[in-house]
């Protein structure tokens, strides 16, 4: 089998997966079997991806595209059917996000089995797992952007139905309804965006394998349309919004700034949920997306994806140094995170910011696993202030979370290389990459007359010093110390394997996916278009010095790990007094309810929302339908006059008019319960509506003129 | 053969109208004459689809055969004095609605047969519907469709009014008046015609003299459409005859400001009459738009390609906000009827393919996803005898299976890819954007026209993919309301009142065609491809040239 035909099989076996289970899984099997048929759906996913990953990598490299007809848009002039196109694209890319993805979820699989235990809708969980990994990995399969979108819905849908998992309580159904909603006004912006590629590019959606140029999507459709987007003139005001608007759909599923609540707010799920989500699926999507249509996007619209970038970046790790639910600290990480990785795509560090997905979804679904075996352990307390000293229950736990704290943190061995490369954990090599490239697109800007410029590495460097304080932080306050919580701290034991040993082996990851052995930065370098920043150390020499020497010094992160322990060590007993000053005080309640975003939206945004249906709903029944039931009384009321004429007068002449008077009467009351006359006045009241509708139409037809003839 | 099959489709439900009458005292005999005719009349739409599809030429479109892809004709004179025949047809245009038709006639007989009152009355009126429906489909004489477009009326004007909930009696003249009003304006088009057409028809459009109601003729009569083309003698009347025809069949979708009569009638319909109102009634607009407007008036679709699209895109937004607002789930889902249907507008109104195919698509993609909604509604009203959506709660865990059922029937509402609501909605959104090419192009009395076309069109677009937040806000919230949260003892149920085998059958069979569509959209697009190639001809070239000019 071809690695494409591989790659589609490893998307359908989790949906086959998803089918068998919601089918069968209440009427047959025993309750130990599904949960880990589903890790054995999984699992074939794994392994076919691993298949084509090996294959794949030990060929040239030629993208491998095929196009199935799916959405039929009308013929040609030729008669020759146009279609919006579905299939696989695959490129290394492709086939690293696949084994990356595959391998985070079976883990995570593998995780939920422990984390699940005796929860009676288990099954149906597992359920979903397998739909969201079907609906991730058909994104990163598409080989077009029709493809991409309609997976980024399915990875909307079953996100969730992921974070609504318990549904009985009020948070996760209010956090699941905002996350979709939020990621629809992304996907608005993505629509609009592919309605534009639509239009100027011909009707063709499909990612092209340019053969000039290896995986450079789009540029072939560049080059048919003359449009380099280095170029100053590439900055058309259509290219531009179509690279916003497409853009706005990852901000929405990658959660940047202004969209950026519903990932908190998605903790409310279970905590693997969180690990798949703030990992290999969902948010990474939204960066994948951004990476796919790298070369559409105009200086204009980088910039403006740069801009997203550092907001979100800068505004989430200074929420999360405040924050003391443990996994909200790791959320706003994740946002953080993401916030590095659109950054660098935004100042064309394509390689980098896809490595810094990769190696961020090893350590942050660590993270996250970890953080559940704590709330797992401690009874589902997620209060940071509860904790301390797990370590001394949890090791196992401990080792992991210490392993990824260090891997983001981006912590290196100083002053030593072997072999001309640094010793570091993962994290230092993707997230050093992205700033060594701010630091040339500061200057790019600078030379062009934008001093401000530098806000876009000032601002990375410095929360890349923050970054390793919060995480020490989170790491310090759990399990160092004294506990906080006797009671708590009692009960706590180490979880079993299926939760632990995941843990490991993505600590494991998180360690060595980033060293130049395993090649993952040169293989997503291979599918670069050529309009990104360059990879190699050498190329980039300016912005590497800069970081290495200036900036970070291979051990930038040494001095905040001692700041985040010397403060917290003894739980809060100093933070609180530094939170006391006034002025800081102030800032750390802002900080702490999140900038006061969910207040904005939940409260402000969303009473508009609700204001203008009610509005409209009003409007709806008592203008519009007010003017239905006007015209309808006026002709009801002619009807009876006529009707009351013709029987009072004409009628009456006959009978005498008390009797009829009295007759109207009856039949007055008689209408109201459908008597036979009520469809004698329905033909009144056409008769006089349709002269309602015929007068402006002869108006209409005098103003026009009669046509001569 | 098929042309006997085409008049069967009309007749065999007539004629098992009458025998739904016949048994006395026997309302579970007349269920089963009204089933058995369903079935019957579903197993002949099959046949004649699999007739009408496996022709030389493939998908029914005869290149050599003349200038019609219309087949299995049946003509007869039927009032002679002024031209008016009983013509009768199928095309890849009415064939997958008809489809469509029959596979809810049966699901809705199904869905009815719990109806108690006067159910031999209830069985036979549908079936007279059944007969108003399927000849608006194949009428392919202007005046004969103008009669079953009536015809439809009258037994629905009963089935809401006999069988509705406490308001039915308004509902059911409100209905019936609107459309009436609607009506009216065909009918002065259909005089319009009398009168003027023999002046300036060259071909089949006039016969004896006097005009053709033949639909097909008066769209292919060279003569005719060059007078109805832009500076033609009839122009003036090309765009007033537009206008009252869109007003017409816009009432019937029906599009804002011409929608305050659905959200009575659904919410006063029993639950089978609303499936068929939204399934199917409401197509009969977007067809006709598609049969009579566009075909016979090019150049007055040009000419009104903004006001109809704008007609589109409100009724997408303010369909959308007015769903929101509602506290009845069955209003909300009549609002949301409102809001999709605005797609089918939008995707005409802009001229290019992938937008008619859109609409075209959005309709059937409506049809099951609208019925399937009503049913799910109909299903807990029954049980809970309200339809509050502020007191339900937990049904998720009180009823599960039907909750994954109707997780498939909302989310296809919403517009979920791989469900049937999706490729309608993608289409005529990217069509709405297609259509900056043509309009760019087009000569000056086209609104927008030149280079202020790209901002209009994207713009609107905007606006109308804005929909698709509205959508997802009032769904799920509908969905947290009703599903999410706590069980609630008073919607546990057991024994009796759990949701029976039946009510499983219509929604399974709903689920399985919104999957299925959604998933192979190119079920229904294959077989409309080539009869909207053959008749919106003048369109294509359009696009075409305009493609050209500008270099795609």
């Amino acid at each position: 089998m071809t690695p494409a035909n591989l790659l589609v099989l490893a998307t359908l076996l989790p949906i086959v997966g998803f089918a068998i289970v919601v089918l069968f899984s209440s009427r047959i099997g025993s309750p130990k079997f599904w949960p880990w048929f589903t890790v054995a759906m999984v699992g074939g996913s794994l392994v076919c991806s691993a298949i084509a990953y090996v294959t794949f990598m030990s060929g040239d490299g030629t993208p491998q595209v095929e196009a199935w007809n799916w959405l039929q848009m009308g013929t040609d002039a030729a008669g020759v059917p146009r279609y919006l196109q579905v299939g696989p694209y695959v490129d290394k890319m492709t086939v690293l996000l696949f084994a990356m993805v595959t391998i985070i979820s079976t883990l995570v699989h593998i995780y939920s089995i422990g984390y699940m235990e005796g929860d009676p809708r288990k099954n149906r969980f597992m359920a979903y797992m397998q739909l969201f990994t079907f609906s991730m990995l058909g994104i990163v399969l598409g080989n077009s952007l029709l493809q991409l979108f309609v997976f980024w819905e399915l990875v909307g849908i079953s996100s969730y139905l992921l974070i609504g998992f318990w549904y009985e309580k009020r948070g996760p159904q209010l956090a699941c309804k905002k996350a979709f909603v939020m990621n629809r006004i992304g996907d608005m912006g993505f629509l609009v965006g592919m309605g534009i590629i639509f239009v100027k590019f011909g009707g063709d959606l499909i990612l092209r394998a340019a053969p000039a140029e290896s995986g450079g999507i789009f540029t072939q459709l560049m080059a048919m349309h003359h449009i380099d987007p280095l170029h100053a003139g590439a900055n058309e005001w259509w290219l531009t919004i179509a690279g916003i608007g497409l853009f706005m759909g990852a901000m929405g599923k990658s959660a940047q700034f202004p969209l950026q609540t519903w990932l908190p707010d998605a903790m409310e799920g279970p905590t693997p949920v969180s690990s798949i989500v703030h990992s290999a699926t969902m948010v990474a999507a939204g960066v994948y997306l951004t990476a796919r249509i790298f070369p559409l996007l105009t200086p204009a619209a980088h910039l403006f994806v740069a801009t997203i970038g550092l907001i979100t970046l800068v505004m989430a790790a200074l929420i999360a140094c405040v924050q003391t639910d443990i996994k909200r600290v790791l959320a706003y990480s994740t946002l953080s995170q993401l916030g590095y990785m659109v950054l660098g795509l935004g100042v064309g560090s394509y390689t980098f910011a896809m490595f810094h997905l990769v190696t961020h979804a090893f350590f942050k679904c660590c993270l996250f696993q970890c953080s559940g075996s704590v709330i797992v352990a401690s009874h589902h307390e997620q209060e940071m202030t509860k904790y301390g000293g797990l370590i001394k229950k949890m090791p196992i736990t401990a080792a992991c979370f210490a392993i990824c704290t260090l891997a983001i943190a981006g912590a290196s061995i100083p002053f030593l290389t072997i072999g001309g490369e640094a010793i570091a954990l993962s994290g230092y090599y993707s997230k050093d990459g992205i700033i060594a490239a701010t630091v040339n697109y500061g200057d790019a800007l600078a030379v062009a007359g934008m001093n401000w410029g530098a806000v876009f590495y000032w601002g990375p460097t410095i929360i890349a010093y923050v970054t390793a304080f919060y995480m020490t932080r989170a790491f310090v306050l759990t399990f160092l110390g004294k506990p906080r919580d006797k009671h708590l701290y009692d009960h706590a034991h180490e979880v079993n394997w299926t939760m632990w040993a995941p843990q490991v082996v993505l600590a494991a990851f998180a360690i060595f996916i980033g060293w130049s052995f395993f090649n993952v930065g040169a293989n997503i370098h291979a599918t670069a278009p050529a309009t990104a920043q360059p990879f190699e150390e050498s190329q980039m020499e300016h912005g590497y010095h800069f970081v290495h020497t200036a900036l970070l010094h291979g051990f930038g992160w040494i001095a905040s790990i001692a700041l985040g322990f010397v403060i917290y060590v003894n739980g809060f007993t100093i933070s609180s007094r530094i939170a006391a000053i006034p002025g800081i005080a102030q800032i750390h309640w802002w900080l702490y309810n999140k900038m006061g975003f969910d207040g904005l939206y939940d409260i402000i945004v969303v009473n508009i929302v609700k204001t203008i249906s009610s509005l409209l709903g009003a409007f709806d029944r008592l203008v519009v339908d007010g003017i239905v039931n006007g015209v309808a009384w006026i002709g009801k009321e002619l009807g009876f006059l006529v009707g009351g004429f013709d029987y009072r007068y004409v009628d009456g002449t006959v009978r005498g008019s008390g009797r009829a008077a009295v007759r109207l009467g009856g039949i007055l009351h008689r209408t109201q319960a459908g008597n036979i006359r009520t469809y004698v006045l329905i033909l009144f009241v056409a008769v006089f509506t349709g002269l309602a509708i015929a007068t402006p139409f002869a108006l209409g037809w005098v103003w026009f003129g009669l046509p001569a003839h | 053969m098929n042309e006997l099959f085409v008049n069967l489709m009309i007749f065999v439900p007539l004629i098992g109208a009458i025998g739904c009458l016949l048994p006395k005292n026997n309302p579970a005999l007349s269920k089963m004459i009204a089933m058995v005719t369903a079935i019957v009349v579903l197993l002949i739409n099959v046949a004649l689809a699999v007739a009408f599809y496996s022709q030389a030429g493939g998908h029914g479109y005869l290149p050599s055969g003349g200038d019609t892809v219309v087949q299995f004709i049946t003509d007869k004179v039927w009032i002679g004095s002024v031209n008016i025949h009983y013509l009768v047809g199928v095309d890849g245009l009415s064939m997958p609605l008809l489809l469509l038709t029959s596979i809810l006639n049966v699901l809705i007989i199904a869905a009815g047969w719990n109806v108690e009152k006067h159910t031999k009355a209830f069985m036979a009126l549908y079936l007279v519907l059944m007969f108003g429906m399927y000849g608006v489909f194949l009428a392919l004489d202007f005046f004969l469709f103008y009669v079953f477009f009536e015809v439809s009326l009258l037994p629905m004007y009963f089935l809401i009014g006999i069988w509705g909930g406490p308001r039915k009696e308004y509902a059911a003249i409100k209905f019936f008046i609107y459309t009436l009003v609607g009506s009216i304006c065909l009918l002065m088009v259909m005089l319009g015609f009398y009168f003027l057409v023999p002046d300036v028809a060259t071909g089949a459009a006039v016969v004896d003299g006097k005009t053709s109601f033949n639909m097909i003729a008066l769209a292919s009569d060279t003569g005719l459409q060059h007078a109805f083309s832009h500076g033609g003698e009839y122009w003036n009347y090309a765009k007033w005859f537009f206008v009252l025809l869109f007003i017409s069949f816009a009432i019937k979708v029906p599009a804002v400001p011409f929608h305050t009569w659905l959200p009575d009638a659904h919410v006063e319909a029993p639950t089978p009459i609303s499936m068929i109102l939204a399934g199917v009634l409401l197509k009969m607009g977007g067809y006709a738009l598609m049969r009579i407007s566009y075909p016979i008036f090019p150049d007055a679709a040009k000419w009104a390609w903004f006001g109809v699209a704008m007609v589109g895109v409100v009724s997408i937004v303010y369909g959308a906000f007015c769903a929101m607002a509602q506290t009845d789930w069955k209003k909300l889902v009549a609002y949301s009827s409102v809001s999709h249907m605005g797609y089918v507008i939008l995707g005409l109104a802009v001229l290019t393919e992938a937008g008619r195919n859109g609409a075209y698509f959005q309709m059937i993609g409506h049809g099951i996803s609208s019925a399937m909604m009503f049913f799910l509604v109909g299903v807990v009203y029954e049980r809970a005898h309200h339809r509050d959506l502020n007191r339900f709660g937990g049904l998720w865990n009180t009823m599960p299976s039907y909750t994954g059922l109707a997780a498939v029937g909302f989310f296809a509402g919403l517009g979920l890819p791989l469900l049937c609501g999706f490729p309608g909605e993608i289409l005529s959104l990217m069509g709405t954007f297609g259509s900056i090419s043509w309009i760019e192009a087009a000569p000056e009395w086209v609104p927008f026209a030149g280079s202020g076309a790209g901002v209009t069109v994207i713009t609107l677009g905007i606006f109308a993919a804005s929909g698709v937040i509205l959508t997802a806000g009032y769904i799920l919230w509908m969905f947290q309301r009703v599903y999410l949260g706590p069980a609630k003892p008073e919607y546990t149920y057991s024994g009796r009142d759990m949701v029976n085998t039946r009510e499983y059958f219509v929604m399974a069979v709903l689920a399985l065609f919104a999957i299925l569509l959604g998933v192979w959209p190119a079920v229904v697009l294959d077989m409309i491809a080539n009869t909207f190639n053959a008749i919106y001809a003048p369109f294509t070239s359009l696009t075409t040239t305009a493609s050209a000019a500008l270099g795609f």
